[in-house]
C-alpha cells in the first residue's frame, strides 16, 4: 500500500508540473473557479476553456451562501480567482465586504446595460425567471390549474402541497422573498409569507430541490426558477407546468465577478472575458440549462423560456443584496424557526 | 512536594529511556494537543470572547433555538429508544434462538457500519415518501415521511448495529448455568428472563441507549436531507455556517451541542461500561440453552425477518436508484450515473477520497497502536489525561470537530512557522485521523487487556530490548484487535460527512460532500450510483487489508464483534 500511496503522490505532483508548463498564453497556467450554477454546466465550462487555452482549471460549485461563507473566511488570501455564476446579489454582497475587484472584461461591451454593473464589479452571464413549476397529474386531481398569481399559493386545498428553498441557504428563494417585499411592501409581505406558511410542505436547503419534488409527485407546486423546471421536464419527462404570476415576477442575474487578492488575475480576466462570449454561452443548453444568455448574440435553446413571456417586476439587484441579511434573519425568526415543531 | 516532582520527573525518565516509546508518546500527544484538544478549546474560547456576545444573546432569545434543541433530545430519545429494542432483538434471535437465517441476521445487524451517508435516507423517501413506491403506489397512502417520523427510522436502522454488537457479545459471556439454576429453582422462562437474563443486561443496554443518543445528536446527513422542517443542532449548526455565514453562532450551536453530546458519552464511558457484570472466567462453561417455547420462539423470528427483509430492501434499493433513469419517477435501466461517477467529473472526488482515506488510515492506526500500549501497558502522570483525550474525537459530535479545526487552523500560528491549514489536504486527513483514532484505540485497548504481560514480561527478562518486545510479543497478539482499527478507520473516514463538510477545498473533492450536493439538488440517481461506489471501494478495501496484514482470525473476529 506504502508503494501505492508514493506512486499516486509522484504522480500528483507531476501531473501538477504538467498542468504549469502546459500554458499558452499570458497567464499563471492555473485557474480556479467558484462556480454558483449545477455540476454539469460548471465542469462542461472548465473543460472547454481547458481545451481552448491549456490552463489548469478546477471548479467547486457552492450556494451563494456557502460562497459568500468561504470567500469571506479565506479573505486575503482567496482559493479561488473567479466567481463565476450565481445570483449577481451574493457578488455584491461580497464586494461590499472588499472580497471582490471591480473588473470589466472587453466582450462586457456587448452585454445590455441593464445586465451588468457600470464599475464592473459584476457582469451578467445569464438571465432566470421565478416562476411555478407544477405537476400537473396532481394538480389535476386537486382540481387546480396552474398557479398564475402569487395569491393563488393561499388555496386551502394545495395545504402542505408547495415546496421552496429557505432563503437563508439559497438565492432562489431569496428571490421570492424580495419580490414579496418589492410587490406589497416589507410588512404586508411577511404577512403574506406566514400566509403561505400555511400551505408549505418542505423548505429545502437547496433552490432547485423542491423541483424534483414536483416531478416525484410529492407536491403538486414548486417555487423554482423556470429554467430548473423545464430542465426537471426534460430530465424526468414528468408533465411540469411552468407558469408566472401576472403581478410580475422576479429574477435572477447570474454574474461572473473577479476575486479580490487572486492568485491567478490573468487566467481569471481571460476566463470571464471567454464566459461573455456566444461560445461560451452556447454550452449551457449542451448540458440542459435553459437560462437565457446574457449576451444576445448567443443562440437562445427553444426549449428555455424567453424573457418577453414573462412579466418581471422592477428589481433593484443592489438595494436586494444589501437587505438580504436583514430580511433572511426575519423571515428564520418570524416564518421558519418559530415554526421549528413538529407541525404534522 | 519535592518528592513528588521527583519521583515524576522519574516516571518520564524511565519512560524516555525507551526511545522509541519516548517518541511515541509525544507524537500521540501533539496529535492529541493539536488536533483534539486544542480546536475544542478553540471553540470554548471564541465562546467567551465579546465577538460572540450578539449570537448568544440573539440565539438566547431566539424561540427557535429552544425548539431546536428540545427536537434534537427528542430525536435522540427516539433514535435511542427504538435502535436498543432493534439491537437487543437480533443479539437474542441471534444467541438464544435456534432458527434459520442467522448468518443472514447477522449480517444485516453489521451490514449498516459502511453505510455511506444519505443512502439510507434517499431509499426511505423514494420507497415510503408522499409518492414512495411502496406507501403510495402500493398502498395508496400519501405518507409524509420527511420530519421527526421518517429520522427516527432512518436513524434507528443506521445506528443499531452499535446496540447489537455491544449486546451480542454480552449476551455470549451470560454465564448459562445462571440462568439454569434459576429454572431449575421452579422460575418461569419468563421470570428467568425478567430477573436473571435483563439485570445482567443492564449495563450493556444502558451504554448501547446512550451511545445511540450521542450519535443520533450527532448526525447530520439525514436531518439535511429526511429531516424535513424538523431542524435538529447539527442542521442549525449546518444552517449557520452555510447559509447565515454566522461563525460565531455556529460555535455557539456547538457548544450548545457539546454539552448534552459529552455528558451523555462520559456517563457511558465511566459510569455504565464498568458496572459490568458479566464474569469472564475464561474457564468453559457450558453453551446457553435455545429457547423452547415456540409460539414465542417463531414470533420473535418472524419479527426478526421482518425488519431485516426491510433493510435489506431499503438498501437493496439504492441499487435500483444507481441503475435507473430517474429514481422513483422513471424505472428504465441507465448506466449514465456510473458513466458520471468514473468517468465524469465525479471521478475526481472518488480518488481523491481514496487517496485521503488511505493516508488517515495508517496515520489511526499507528496512533491507535502507540495510545493504547501507552494507557495500558505504562505508568505515567498524565495517562488518564492521554485516555481520555484519545475517545474525544469519538465524543464529539462530527460538525463540532469540523468547526473546532476552522477555528484553530485558519490562520497561522505561531508567527507563522505552524502554517495556515485550511483549504489544505492535511486539514482534511487529521479530521478523518481525530474521528478514527478512537475506534483504534478502543479496539487494541480491548485487546491488550486480554494479555497477559508476563509473555512481554519473559521476553523482557530474556534480554530483548522494549522495541523488540513490543515488535516481536505485542504486535503479533494484538494484529486482529490492529487489523479491525484499521477497518473501522478506513470504512468511517470514507463514509464520514458532518466533520469534513466545512473543510472541503477546491483541489479536494470528498464524495460524501458531494453526495449531499447531487441528493439536495434532486439528482438522487447520481447520489445513488455515488454511494455504491463508495461501499464497493470500502469492501475492497477492507479485503485488501485482510490480505496484506491480515489474518483469518483477524477476519473473523471483526464478524464475530
Amino acid at each position: 500500500m506504502k508503494r501505492t500511496l508514493m506512486g499516486l503522490a509522484v504522480w500528483v505532483v507531476l501531473s501538477m508540473l504538467a498542468g504549469a508548463f502546459a500554458a499558452q498564453p499570458d497567464t499563471e497556467g492555473e485557474l480556479v473557479v467558484l462556480a454558483g450554477p449545477q455540476e454539469d454546466w460548471a465542469q462542461a465550462m472548465v473543460a472547454a476553456f481547458q481545451k481552448k487555452y491549456g490552463i489548469r482549471t478546477t471548479y467547486v460549485r457552492m450556494s451563494s451562501g456557502e460562497a459568500l461563507a468561504r470567500l469571506r473566511a479565506e479573505a486575503g488570501s482567496p482559493s479561488f480567482d473567479v466567481w463565476w455564476g450565481g445570483p449577481n446579489e451574493g457578488q455584491m454582497a461580497a464586494y461590499k465586504e472588499g472580497l471582490i475587484e471591480p473588473y470589466a472584461p472587453p466582450r462586457a461591451a456587448q452585454i445590455p446595460t441593464e445586465l451588468k454593473d457600470p464599475k464592473g464589479i459584476w457582469t451578467g452571464i445569464y438571465v432566470g425567471a421565478l416562476g411555478f413549476c407544477s405537476n400537473r397529474e396532481l394538480l389535476d386531481q386537486l382540481g387546480l390549474k396552474p398557479p398564475t398569481s402569487w395569491d393563488d399559493l393561499l388555496n386551502p386545498k394545495l395545504k402542505n402541497g408547495i415546496a421552496v428553498a429557505d432563503p437563508r441557504t439559497s438565492g432562489t428563494a431569496y428571490t421570492f422573498l424580495y419580490t414579496q417585499v418589492v410587490l406589497r411592501g416589507e410588512e404586508a409581505a411577511f404577512d403574506y409569507l406566514k400566509k403561505v406558511d400555511q400551505n408549505i410542505f418542505q423548505y429545502t436547503k437547496s433552490g432547485s430541490a423542491p423541483g424534483r419534488m414536483a416531478a416525484a409527485g410529492e407536491v403538486p407546486v414548486a417555487i423554482i426558477f423556470s429554467h430548473d423546471c423545464v430542465k426537471f421536464r426534460e430530465e424526468t419527462g414528468v408533465d411540469l407546468a411552468v407558469s408566472f404570476p401576472k403581478e410580475g415576477t422576479g429574477f435572477e442575474i447570474g454574474a461572473e465577478a473577479l476575486i479580490k487578492g487572486a492568485k491567478h488575475p490573468k487566467a481569471a480576466k481571460l476566463w470571464m472575458d471567454w464566459a461573455l462570449s456566444p461560445e461560451a454561452q452556447a454550452i449551457a443548453a449542451t448540458v440542459k440549462s435553459y437560462q437565457v444568455p446574457s449576451n444576445p448574440n448567443t443562440v437562445v435553446p427553444e426549449k428555455a423560456i424567453s424573457l418577453d413571456q414573462v412579466k418581471l417586476i422592477q428589481y433593484d439587484h443592489a438595494k436586494s443584496g444589501e437587505l438580504r441579511a436583514k430580511l433572511s434573519e426575519r423571515f428564520g425568526e418570524e416564518v421558519r424557526e418559530g415554526a421549528a415543531a413538529p407541525r404534522k | 512536594m519535592v518528592h513528588y516532582l521527583t519521583s515524576r520527573l522519574r516516571e518520564y525518565r524511565r519512560l524516555s529511556r525507551d526511545g522509541v516509546l519516548a517518541v511515541g508518546l509525544m507524537l500521540s500527544v501533539a496529535f492529541l494537543g493539536l488536533f483534539v484538544i486544542y480546536p475544542l478549546f478553540k471553540i470554548l474560547s471564541v465562546n467567551a470572547s465579546p465577538a460572540a456576545a450578539p449570537a448568544w444573546h440573539r440565539l438566547i432569545a431566539a424561540r427557535g433555538t429552544w425548539n431546536v434543541i428540545f427536537n434534537t433530545l427528542w430525536l435522540g430519545l427516539g433514535v435511542a429508544t427504538i435502535g436498543t429494542a432493534l439491537g437487543f432483538l437480533f443479539a437474542f434471535v441471534q444467541v438464544k434462538l435456534d432458527v434459520p437465517f442467522k448468518r443472514l441476521f447477522n449480517l444485516v445487524g453489521v451490514l449498516p457500519i459502511i453505510s455511506p451517508p444519505f443512502a439510507v435516507a434517499m431509499s426511505t423517501i423514494v420507497l415510503f415518501g408522499r409518492s414512495g413506491l411502496i406507501t403510495h403506489k402500493l398502498l395508496g397512502l400519501r405518507y409524509d415521511v420527511y420530519g421527526l417520523d421518517g429520522l427516527i427510522f432512518v436513524l434507528a436502522i443506521s445506528f443499531f448495529p452499535i446496540a447489537y454488537l455491544t449486546l451480542v457479545g454480552m449476551l455470549r459471556a451470560l454465564d448459562p448455568a445462571l440462568e439454569e439454576a434459576a429454572t431449575s429453582l421452579g422460575a418461569s422462562r419468563w421470570r428467568v428472563f425478567r430477573t436473571v437474563v435483563l439485570p445482567m443486561m443492564t449495563p450493556g443496554l444502558a451504554s448501547s441507549f446512550l451511545l445511540l443518543f450521542v450519535e443520533a445528536m450527532a448526525d447530520l446527513a439525514n436531518p439535511l436531507l429526511i429531516g424535513g422542517n424538523y431542524t435538529v443542532l447539527s442542521s442549525r449548526i449546518f444552517l449557520a455556517i452555510i447559509g447565515e455565514y454566522d461563525l460565531y453562532a455556529g460555535a455557539v450551536l456547538s457548544l450548545i451541542l457539546l454539552v448534552p453530546s459529552l455528558t451523555l458519552f462520559f456517563l457511558q464511558y465511566y459510569w455504565v461500561s464498568r458496572r459490568s457484570y458479566v464474569s469472564v472466567t475464561g474457564k468453559p462453561t457450558g453453551s446457553a440453552r435455545p429457547l423452547e417455547t415456540p409460539v414465542l420462539k417463531w414470533s420473535l423470528f418472524a419479527l426478526t425477518l421482518l425488519i431485516s427483509g426491510l433493510i435489506v430492501l431499503v438498501y437493496g434499493f439504492i441499487f435500483v436508484g444507481a441503475f435507473t433513469k430517474v429514481w422513483g419517477i422513471n424505472y428504465a435501466f441507465t448506466l449514465d450515473h456510473f458513466r458520471f461517477v468514473l468517468f465524469g467529473y465525479g471521478s475526481d472526488a472518488m480518488v481523491d477520497t481514496t487517496l485521503l482515506a488511505s493516508i488517515a488510515t495508517p496515520l489511526a492506526g499507528v496512533l491507535g497502536l502507540l495510545i493504547a500500549y501507552l494507557v495500558v501497558r505504562r505508568r505515567f502522570t498524565g495517562r488518564s489525561l492521554i485516555d481520555f483525550a484519545s475517545v474525544l474525537g469519538l465524543a464529539v459530535p462530527g460538525t463540532v470537530v469540523g468547526i473546532g479545526l476552522i477555528l484553530a487552523f485558519n490562520q497561522p500560528m505561531w508567527g507563522g512557522l505552524f502554517p495556515k491549514l485550511t483549504g489544505t489536504a492535511l486539514i482534511i486527513v487529521m479530521a478523518y485521523a481525530v474521528r478514527s483514532v478512537p475506534g483504534s484505540v478502543r479496539s487494541i485497548i480491548a485487546s491488550l487487556q486480554q494479555i497477559d504481560e508476563a509473555m512481554e514480561e519473559a521476553s523482557a527478562s530474556l534480554g530483548a530490548s522494549s522495541l523488540t518486545t513490543f515488535r516481536r510479543i505485542t504486535v503479533p497478539l494484538i494484529k486482529p484487535a490492529f487489523l479491525a482499527g484499521l477497518v473501522y478507520s478506513f470504512s468511517r473516514s470514507m463514509t464520514s460527512l458532518s466533520a469534513i463538510i466545512f473543510l472541503v477545498t477546491p483541489r479536494w473533492r470528498i464524495m460524501t460532500a458531494q453526495i449531499l450536493n447531487e441528493a439536495e439538488t434532486g439528482r438522487f440517481g447520481n447520489a445513488a450510483a455515488y454511494c455504491v461506489v463508495l461501499i464497493a471501494i470500502v469492501l475492497f478495501a477492507i479485503g485488501l487489508m485482510y490480505l496484506t496484514v491480515g489474518s483469518r482470525t483477524g477476519a473473523e473476529r471483526l464478524v464475530e464483534r
